[in-house]
């Protein structure tokens, strides 16, 4: 009993000790010399981007860079909450991945430091923080597709726009609808849907006719069922449609044997750029914007982008993606979104949605 | 501990004895800085946003038809699972405890699969068997062609599989405490002339009431909780309200409807507890006899209740174990394989494995998991042992605050337990003598151990209250003091509860999300995130086989720590569950009576004052 105790007062001490260390142990290394290479601080890097391999991608090409990166992976929406509970005392010193609208509203809490980084020249800003004091930089872009099962359909038969899903009967019940609007995706394709009926005088600044547009949606799709794949839905037969990012698409096809095609709707498609971000209150700020310099320059998007088929918003990195991708993002059109519109109201939204309207 | 009869418990007797003074400030301390303070924080970020109050969100709930029939259903799921894992539990113990049946041990390992593993994962697996591509529907399509593929689904399914899931604390706490019964008590009802059936629902279940008492309020909790059974199995009409209550919690604008919804929740929750107090004070559970002697397995008098009651354990058998054996073998298979249901013999490999263990993270993930989990499982269930002792002991107005705010975790989620914690400790804090907390280590800690004191201090007041009193008596007549008597005589007795309650924590901590997300240190990353990280709905195709790998890697270590703490005894039990005394190491020594199989070799556990 006695042994027992003596080891667990030993591992508890470690544990505590453990902690002091890594607290103390940051504002030792704040003042770091000002100098372009980098000086091997651990950085924390939030990401919502790290999946499929892409943290392990990352950090072991900064390492060969110089900089030692700690990746800590969280979905968009409790990465953005962690980062505003976090703000009085930050620890993360960068933050990437997230959209625009994320970004928006982590900018709106003051947890972001504004900043120009290295590469600012290369990148069209309108897809970035397009307010004052900017504070967060597009990496790469994503377009939110409707996507069908081209074996079920043609060019002619399919959907042209979301609205054809629960307005026209053969595809009633045949698109899969979401059960949550957690997701980034799932929300921009409602910014997509309400945007286009905007109007000041409607219930959170949308008609009546576009919030019947959502009760028609969650009437006539299929429920999402979790932890199965859209596309497992699809090579089974249970759907023929649904929302699917367009960086995803490919690898999908593949791994369920599924042909997918996409409408591009006459209004254009949303995209989601995601971006980086300095976290404001960093005491390795130097250090973290030398990252951020790295890893947003042309080679390291475009290795990046040929790796995960990505497409990169940097000009000079985009020449060396995937040409396909590349051809794509050329000639689809983007639907035009007011992001302030949204970004303002989407909390309010999704609320509304989930209360009312799906079921 | 025959209920409230017990002299000397007002709250003035309580104040005189330094020792509970001590465990009273600490407790005090402890409620204060991580209980009441962190969540009173939130609540009034939550519903004073501006410092005045908002009715807002339950005006938006109350109007929301969605919110209301989710609410209703989570109550109903709650009030039936109350009911049905009662019966299952209740049963299975019996089968493995009390009767007389062919393959008890074995039986005993499919039901204790439910140990080892639970959320997403057994819920998936129990698709695997009866969803509309299962082996069991489509046998049963071959038998009746016209029946409906999807018959597995809704209010009927999530139930079936979270009964059959939640049976856990039944074949820990109630098998425990039925070993404790006084095998007396039966040999006298049935010299009386008392049917096998009259023994026991008067005589035997009576005296597991304590127990069962405590394992209904957390059935019901189980169901008002239920999250991913409804998910993957409730369909669009059965969905409860838990996802609703996360989405709101992720939505800063939204949050004070999670909150109240959690609020609401959480009230249910406390009365249930209420209920179940007032019930448990209502009667004396224990067997008086001085000399107790140990249970022996009865035999089954009536033939036709015999063989049914076989038939039905093999067949409760066979429900346990198919969801683990198909999880185990999916496993093996790809991503695509697993989502779509199509298994080919060919497709298994270990691909999955390669690619979870060889990935940059590596094991290190489940070295932090494990330490964080084992560090927080025995702190709990140390610090709780004097509380629970004096709670169970001493019951006033004192007692029932503390034992009432010791509940709180249990009201909120965990999410915004984690929040709470952050914005009360992201800046010097008096109370916790002028450090920060975020960034460090500890934080995590200190939420983990808060997370599982309700559970902890329910199950411990249970096993403290199934302890015959008299030996605690006859040390205090002889002089003993208070800490000598809660040493050398009670500790000894509710060590095998605790211990089995300290492994419950432990595997339920391991694989942690919803308090890791906002809490964990950059560095010390548990398994949680890491599993999160690779299979988040959108990002990765293999994302859904990397969640069975983890699975059913993590059954590997809960396993293990279900060995290691009722392993080796269950060996020495093994006789006795045989059949007869003789594996009754302790038999007739009064107040041994709930130590039973589980209990640890007497080197860990020094027997009661005076035993060889």
């Amino acid at each position: 009993m006695r042994k027992f105790q003596t080891l667990m007062a030993a591992a508890v001490a470690a544990t505590l000790l453990a902690g002091c260390g890594a607290g103390t142990a940051t504002p030792a290394a704040s003042e770091a010399p000002s100098s372009t290479s980098p000086s091997g601080e651990t950085l924390v890097v939030y990401t919502n981007s790290n999946g499929e391999g892409r943290g392990d991608w990352l950090t072991a090409e900064a390492t060969k860079a110089g900089f030692k990166i700690e990746i800590v992976g969280a979905g968009g929406a409790d990465a953005t909450n962690k980062l505003i509970a976090e703000k009085n005392n930050p620890i993360a010193d960068v933050a990437f991945g997230l959209n625009n609208m994320y970004f928006a509203q982590i900018k709106a809490a003051g947890a972001l430091e504004p900043f120009d980084p290295a590469w600012a020249g290369d990148v069209d800003t309108a897809v970035g923080d397009t307010g004052d004091g900017k504070s967060y930089w597009p990496l790469v872009k994503q377009a939110i597709l409707l996507g069908y099962n081209a074996d079920k359909f043609s060019g002619d038969t399919a959907p042209k726009d979301w609205t054809d899903l629960w307005t026209k009967d053969e595809f009633k019940s045949r698109y899969e609808r979401v059960t949550g609007l957690g997701t980034a995706t799932a929300q921009l394709v409602f910014a997509g849907i309400l945007s286009r009926y905007k109007d000041d005088s409607g219930d959170l600044g949308i008609s009546d006719e576009g919030w019947k547009q959502v009760e028609q949606y969650f009437k006539n799709g299929s429920p999402a069922v979790a932890k199965t794949d859209l596309f497992a839905r699809i090579a089974s037969g249970e759907v023929d449609m649904g929302q699917m990012p367009s960086s995803i698409i490919a690898d999908r096809e593949k791994t369920f044997k599924v042909n997918a095609e996409t409408v591009v709707p006459s209004v254009g498609v949303p995209l989601a750029v995601e971006q980086i971000a300095l976290v404001k209150g960093t005491d390795k700020k130097a250090e973290a914007v030398k990252f951020i310099d790295w890893f947003g320059s042309a080679d390291v998007q475009a290795a990046f982008a040929k790796q995960f088929n990505s497409m990169p918003v940097n000009k000079v990195a985009a020449e060396q993606a995937n040409p396909d991708v590349v051809e794509f993002f050329a000639t689809v059109k983007q639907q035009d979104i007011d992001w302030e519109f949204v970004q303002e109201n989407m909390g309010a939204w999704v609320e509304k949605i989930e209360l009312e309207y799906m079921q | 501990m025959s209920g409230s009869s017990r002299g000397g418990s007002s709250a003035k007797s309580m104040l005189r004895s330094p020792f509970i003074l001590i465990v009273g400030a600490v407790l005090t301390w402890f409620i204060a800085a991580f209980l009441v303070w962190p969540n009173v924080n939130v609540l009034i970020a939550t519903f004073f946003p501006d410092g005045n109050f908002s009715g807002r969100a339950a005006e938006k709930l109350f109007s929301s038809q969605r919110a209301m029939k989710s609410l209703g259903n989570s109550f109903m799921l709650a009030v039936a699972l109350s009911i049905t894992v009662n019966v299952v539990g209740i049963f299975i113990v019996l089968v493995t405890h009390y009767f007389r049946i062919r393959g008890s041990r074995i039986l005993f390992l499919g039901y204790a699969t439910t140990f080892i593993y639970g959320g997403i994962v057994l819920a998936a697996g129990y698709k695997f068997i009866y969803g509309d591509k299962g082996i069991i529907t489509s046998l049963l399509l071959q038998v009746f062609p016209g029946m409906d593929a999807a018959w597995f689904s809704g209010f009927f399914a999530v139930l079936v599989v979270m009964t059959f899931a939640t049976t856990t604390n039944h074949m820990l706490f109630v098998a425990n405490a039925l070993r404790g019964v006084d095998y007396q008590t039966i040999e006298a009802a049935k010299n009386l002339g008392a049917s096998s059936w009259t023994i026991l629902r008067r005589v035997v279940l009576p005296m597991l009431k304590p127990t069962l008492f405590a394992v209904t309020i957390l059935s019901f909790l189980t169901g008002l909780g239920a999250l991913s059974a409804p998910q993957v199995l409730g369909g669009r009409d059965f969905q409860t309200i838990t996802p609703m209550i996360l989405t709101f919690t992720n939505s800063p604008t939204s949050r004070d409807l999670a909150a109240l919804l959690a609020v609401i929740l959480g009230a249910a929750t406390i009365l249930m507890l209420a209920v179940m107090t007032r019930l448990e004070k209502g009667g004396t559970y224990f067997s008086v006899s001085k000399v107790s002697s140990a249970l022996r397995k009865q035999q089954i008098t009536n033939p036709v209740a015999n063989i049914a009651v076989h038939l039905t354990a093999y067949l409760l058998f066979a429900v346990y174990t198919l969801p683990v054996l198909l999880i185990v073998l999916y496993s093996f298979a790809d991503g695509a394989a697993i989502q779509t249901g199509q298994l080919s013999p060919g497709s298994l490999t270990l691909d999955n494995y390669v690619r979870v263990l060889t990935q940059e993270s590596g094991l290190r993930p489940f070295v932090v998991s494990v330490v964080y989990s084992a560090l927080a499982a025995v702190i709990a269930v140390g610090g709780l042992l004097f509380v629970a002792r004096l709670l169970q002991k001493y019951r006033n107005w004192v007692s029932s605050l503390f034992e009432y705010l010791l509940h709180i975790p249990w009201i909120l989620p965990s999410a915004l337990l984690a929040l709470g914690l952050i914005i009360s400790y992201d800046h010097p804090n008096p109370l916790v003598g002028g450090a920060v907390l975020t960034g460090t280590t500890v934080i995590l800690l200190i939420a983990f151990v808060t997370v599982k004191i309700p559970f902890t201090l329910r199950m411990l007041k249970a096993s403290f209250a199934s302890v015959n009193s008299s030996l605690e008596e006859a040390a205090a007549i002889m002089g003993a003091k208070t800490l000598y008597v809660f040493r050398r005589i009670l500790l000894p007795l509710v060590l095998p509860a605790a211990a089995a309650i300290a492994a419950l924590n432990f595997n339920s901590l391991l694989d942690d999300y919803d308090t890791a997300i906002f809490l964990a240190h950059p560095l010390v990353q548990p398994l949680g995130l890491v599993i999160k990280a690779n299979t988040d709905g959108a990002e990765g195709v293999e994302g859904v086989a990397n969640t069975f790998v983890y699975t059913v890697l993590l059954m590997v270590i809960t396993g293990l720590t279900m060995y290691l703490v009722y392993g080796r005894s269950g060996r020495r039990g093994a006789g006795k569950s045989g059949a007869g005394p003789s594996g009754r190491r302790r038999a007739g020594f009064p107040g041994t009576v709930t130590i039973a199989e589980a209990a640890p070799g007497p080197e860990a556990a020094p027997l009661p004052a005076g035993r060889p």
